[in-house]
């Protein structure tokens, strides 16, 4: 059997790992737009200079070849036919499979903002080519913008302060990263970022920006009137699922590729994983998409349920947090929120009616992790008599005396 | 593949699994010199105490299907296919610490002191009477036992 990748990233590398694992003789052929393999998480490491090329990549150096996976390099597919099961690349080649998944993940968004579009210095963070073109603009530029304060424009906005330069960063919302934060816990980081020589500029819209005569962007005009000089501009305002090869086949789509539990799209022996199917964000659950996608693939039948993505963590200038679930409730939803605090650490659980909705630990995170299980599975933590912040696994141990592996005795 | 089963009835919470995993980490110190003070003072197993259902040691399961590997950006958790163990290349890490956040048992968790590395059981790899915990308990709440995946 002949199964072909789309994608070389969490989702795609994961299920060409989980095939070969499975079945050694399964034929496997990755096909990526991208030279090197690398995490997008590890961006930023690359663009302060602390890795280079090679030590952002999440695979070791001789995957392919060690895998006996073939690699196509620098290639773009171009177009699908699910009838005759083949893909059409961008060299021209015709390549025909038993199986497909589409892992191709997604694309930065620039909002249709006059000007940001035609400008040739504004750039997306979402691929090594793109940290590449911004490691270029950093050995000039003196003035950096960063449009969105989120995950991804913070992870820029600590690599360029580390390269020395001025940094702007513009968030429509109130708050940095307030996906994950509160105004307390946003404030904390805020006041970090500060300290390195960021300037905020909250509560801001982006309405135009002037171009010179080389059509690069050098005049950022705010709804607020204010404008921001510029050398050149990251936009972290989101992503969209990229599948345009799709066109002119059945394969149903809603704003990502739609797959079902088992990864599997409307048409027969295509499936897809990661940020294309639109599920999902974040790295660890496209990685568990594309191990399903390739046990299926082979014949199992493993299903996607741990659907939960509401979590993440940060961990700028050494103040780590992790956050989950609802952690900004609106006051019409009732919540109980406990809030604990010391010089060190910020602390704040969402329930209501004993059931955990959402934490923020900033601070210290040490075994943290079984707060997302309460969470995503709605425990009742009513009846245990203890303070919420002194819960811990220990309050639902449950242990297989043969295996020793550990489950939930709730 | 091995690994350290637990009854939790025998523990009576003396905390020797933790003295142990420090010493174990902390280079050049024994059970006798171990420095409980120091700034890589840290254990990887832990032990609950609760007034109604009294100790349970919480230790790394090594998962069969270990949720933080499939949650590494870096590749720096890699679950070994000969030991069946999860184990943890510093180099490799970027410190996001997915993994703290997708551990089902909240073992792991960042080093106190730089928040650059993780803090995890290695099975105590490179010592051959194995992990160190184990052969600290007086009580034999905790051992070495084969299972099959």
């Amino acid at each position: 059997m002949k199964i072909v990748i789309i994608g070389a990233s969490a989702a795609g590398i994961t299920a060409a790992k989980t095939i070969k694992a499975l079945d050694q003789a399964t034929e496997v052929v990755v096909i990526s737009k991208e030279s090197i393999i690398h995490s997008r998480c590890m961006l930023h490491k690359y663009l302060d200079q602390e890795r280079d090329e090679q030590s952002v990549s999440f695979v070791p150096q001789d995957f392919f070849e060690a895998n006996a996976i073939t690699w196509l390099k620098n290639t773009r597919v171009l177009g699908l036919n699910t009838e005759m099961k083949t893909l059409k690349t961008d060299g021209n080649q015709e390549i025909s499979y038993d199986k497909l998944l589409i892992a191709t993940g997604a694309a930065y968004f620039i909002p249709p903002v006059p000007g940001l579009r035609e400008a040739t210095n504004v750039y997306g963070f979402r691929d090594l080519k793109d940290a590449q073109l911004l490691d270029a603009e950093c050995r000039t530029a003196k003035n950096a913008v960063v449009i969105g304060a989120g995950l991804v424009g913070m992870d820029a906005a600590v690599a360029l302060l580390k390269r020395g330069l001025n940094v702007t960063v513009i968030e429509m919302m109130d708050g940095i990263m307030g996906l994950q934060l509160d105004e307390k816990s946003a404030q904390t980081y805020q006041t970090l970022f500060e300290g390195q020589g960021a300037s905020f500029l909250l509560s801001e819209k982006v309405v135009s920006v002037d171009l010179d005569k080389a059509h690069r962007g050098h005049l950022i005009h705010l709804a607020s009137g204010k404008t921001v000089p510029a050398d050149f501009i990251v936009v972290a305002a989101g992503v969209r699922p990229s599948y345009d090869f799709l066109e002119g086949t059945a394969i149903q789509t809603n704003r990502g590729i739609t797959v079902g539990d088992d990864m599997r799209t409307n048409i027969q022996d295509v499936y897809a994983a990661g940020d294309v199917t639109g599920l999902s964000g974040i790295w660890p659950n496209a990685m568990k998409q594309g191990k399903i996608a390739a046990t299926n693939m082979l014949g199992g039948s493993a299903l996607y349920t741990d659907r939960y993505a509401l979590k993440n963590t940060a961990n700028f200038y050494g103040l780590t947090t992790l956050s989950l679930g609802n952690i900004n409730p609106e006051p019409e939803e009732n919540c109980d929120v406990s809030i604990r605090q010391d010089h060190k650490n910020y602390q704040k659980i969402v329930s209501k009616d004993g059931v955990i909705l959402g934490v923020i630990f900033q601070g210290d995170i040490r075994n943290t992790g079984f707060w997302q299980y309460l969470i995503k599975n709605k425990i009742n933590v009513s009846g245990i008599d203890k303070s919420i912040f002194d819960l811990s696994y220990a309050d639902f141990y449950g242990v297989d005396k043969e295996t020793g592996e550990y489950h939930y005795a709730v | 593949m091995k690994r350290i089963i637990i009854d939790r009835e025998k523990c009576d919470g003396c905390l020797n699994c933790n003295v142990a995993c420090i010493s174990a980490h902390q280079e050049g110190s024994n059970f006798y010199t171990v420095n409980l003070q120091g700034v890589d003072s840290e254990t990887r197993n832990f032990i609950k105490f609760d007034s109604k259902t009294g100790y349970t040691p919480i230790f790394c399961r090594h998962c069969d299907e270990p949720e933080c590997v499939l949650s590494c950006m870096s590749g720096a958790l890699e679950k070994d296919p000969e030991t069946g163990h999860v184990q943890y290349d510093e180099t490799k890490c970027a410190a996001c610490f997915m993994c703290v956040m997708n551990c089902p048992y909240g073992v792991l968790k960042p080093d106190t002191r730089t928040r650059t590395k993780l803090i995890k059981c290695d099975f105590c790899e490179d010592k051959k009477d194995g992990p160190s915990c184990v052969a600290a308990c007086p009580k034999k709440a905790i051992e070495v036992k084969e299972v099959s995946l």
